[in-house]
């Protein structure tokens, strides 16, 4: 067992956390920012979706991700089903290996959200390009990058509301 | 979802891969409907209600930043733009009277010609809300919609020149395809000779195609709206040509294009009327004699 991974009992995950968490991130998508900042900036609803379809997969699923990807899509204007495709298809990929990615220590957790999220854009570009849209640039995958070495911090942040504190 | 630790006579609904061949066929579908039959402008238009008041509340946090900033601008900076803005009137009201003058023989020239005097249209000032998030395509989101009686296809400009197009109107907010973007095509000539040609957005610039390479065109050129295809205004700066590459191996000029307008900043923007009612294109001539037959005999075939 590695050290980063909490060994405390934690509470149970309540239910409006995770609705609020994804509020919270398809509220961000909506936040009118410069567009050097969209460059970089990782997409925090697949992150928030993947983590809980790591975390909590009884409570996430694939129908779950399908519903919230349908929400980025409303939410960044793009194309109707771009985003539910693609958390649909890698949440199926963690749920597929997830008795393993909840084993690993934030690193390798990290690096395994790294290609999930990268098959994320990647399935973005390829929809995109099929309906006719000119390829975004590569620095399109540089958000992944970002998404994570942020994932030990969203991780943490996350378990905060579940540590007992006594 | 089946866990090792669950028993397997509990069935927990569909596995995983029916439940991703559902939503993946869903969102395909999805996906189809949208980009080629636009079938979602429906769902779109009242999910954008939906989502208008969050947008204002998010644009809150900034609005206000704005605000305490225009509130605590101090007396010097506001007397040197006063200043400036004194003396950029000055020179703009002389323009003016020129213009006056100008537009007034032009009338009257249009009129000794029997044309149609073109309309010179007010537009609605909107402020951008915020710009797409999607890396794919170039637009940007105001606030004025179907409350403002926009409808798609109004060219969008700024004080320097043409921004985009309106191209997907809702109820409070209205979708404007800037200029850079990969599907908008605008007819321009250069303002110098009068040249036209046909600009091409390719997805974060603009690209002027087909000029032939002994074409009279040099660098700092501007291109401006040709009017011609009945959509925007005739004059409207669009792009200043940066470079001229001239390459013996290919038949036409690679011209590199920077637009004029402030694509990608800005705060506020002016939606134009669309241009006054053209008349109807004339009708086709009619085909020559052997294909109309061929053509007949092709639909008694059918």
């Amino acid at each position: 067992m590695s050290f980063d991974r909490p060994k405390e009992i934690l509470k149970p995950v309540k239910r409006r956390i995770i609705f609020l968490s994804f509020a919270l991130a398809i509220l961000f998508e909506l936040l009118p920012l410069p567009q050097e900042a969209q460059a970089w900036l990782p997409d925090f609803t697949g992150l928030l979706v993947l983590y809980w379809v790591i975390n909590q997969p009884r409570r996430v699923g694939i129908g779950t991700s399908f519903s919230v990807g349908i929400l980025a899509d409303i939410a960044s204007a793009g194309l109707f089903g771009q985003h539910a495709l693609a958390y649909s298809v890698t949440s199926f990929l963690a749920l597929l290996r997830q008795r393993q990615l909840v084993m690993f220590n934030l690193g390798q957790q990290a690096l395994s959200v790294l290609g999930l999220m990268l098959i994320n854009q990647f399935i973005m570009v390829v929809a995109r390009m099929l309906t006719g849209s000119a390829f975004a640039g590569w620095s399109y995958f540089l958000p992944p990058l970002t998404g994570a070495l942020l994932w030990p911090l969203i991780t943490k942040l996350l378990l905060l509301p579940y540590r007992n504190m006594d | 979802m089946d866990f090792a630790n669950n028993p397997s006579f509990i069935r927990q609904g569909p596995s995983p891969a029916a439940r991703l061949a559902l939503c993946a066929a869903l969102s395909v579908t999805l996906l189809i409907s949208d980009s080629q039959f636009g079938l979602m402008e429906q769902v779109r238009q009242g999910l954008s209600v939906a989502f208008y008041p969050l947008q204002r509340a998010v644009n809150m946090p900034v609005t206000a930043a704005r605000a305490v900033s225009d509130f605590f601008t101090t007396q010097a900076s506001l007397q040197a733009d006063n200043n400036a803005l004194r003396n950029r009137h000055l020179a703009m009201a002389a323009r003016l009277q020129r213009l006056e003058t100008l537009e007034h023989d032009y009338e009257t020239l249009r009129q000794l010609n029997h044309l149609k005097s073109a309309r010179r249209d007010a537009g609605e000032l909107a402020e951008v809300l915020y710009t797409g998030r999607d890396p794919f395509s170039y637009k940007i989101i105001i606030d004025k919609g179907e409350d403002a009686k926009l409808r798609p296809g109004q060219p969008v400009v700024d004080e320097q020149g043409l921004i985009g197009q309106v191209t997907r109107v809702q109820p409070l907010t209205a979708e404007v395809t800037l200029v850079v973007d990969k599907t908008l095509m605008i007819p321009v000539m250069l303002q110098r000779t009068g040249a036209r040609a046909i600009l091409y957005g390719y997805g974060g610039g603009v690209d002027v195609r087909y000029l032939p390479v002994h074409a009279d065109v040099q660098s700092g050129d501007l291109f401006v709206t040709s009017g011609i295809d009945g959509l925007y205004p005739e004059g409207i700066p669009v792009a200043r040509i940066s470079r001229v590459d001239r390459n013996g191996d290919t038949a036409f000029i690679r011209l590199a294009a920077v637009p004029v307008a402030g694509v990608q900043r800005g705060r506020y923007v002016m939606v134009l009327d669309e241009k006054a009612h053209v008349p109807a294109r004339p009708a086709e001539p009619p085909p020559p004699a052997p294909k109309a037959k061929k053509k007949s005999a092709e639909d008694e075939d059918n």
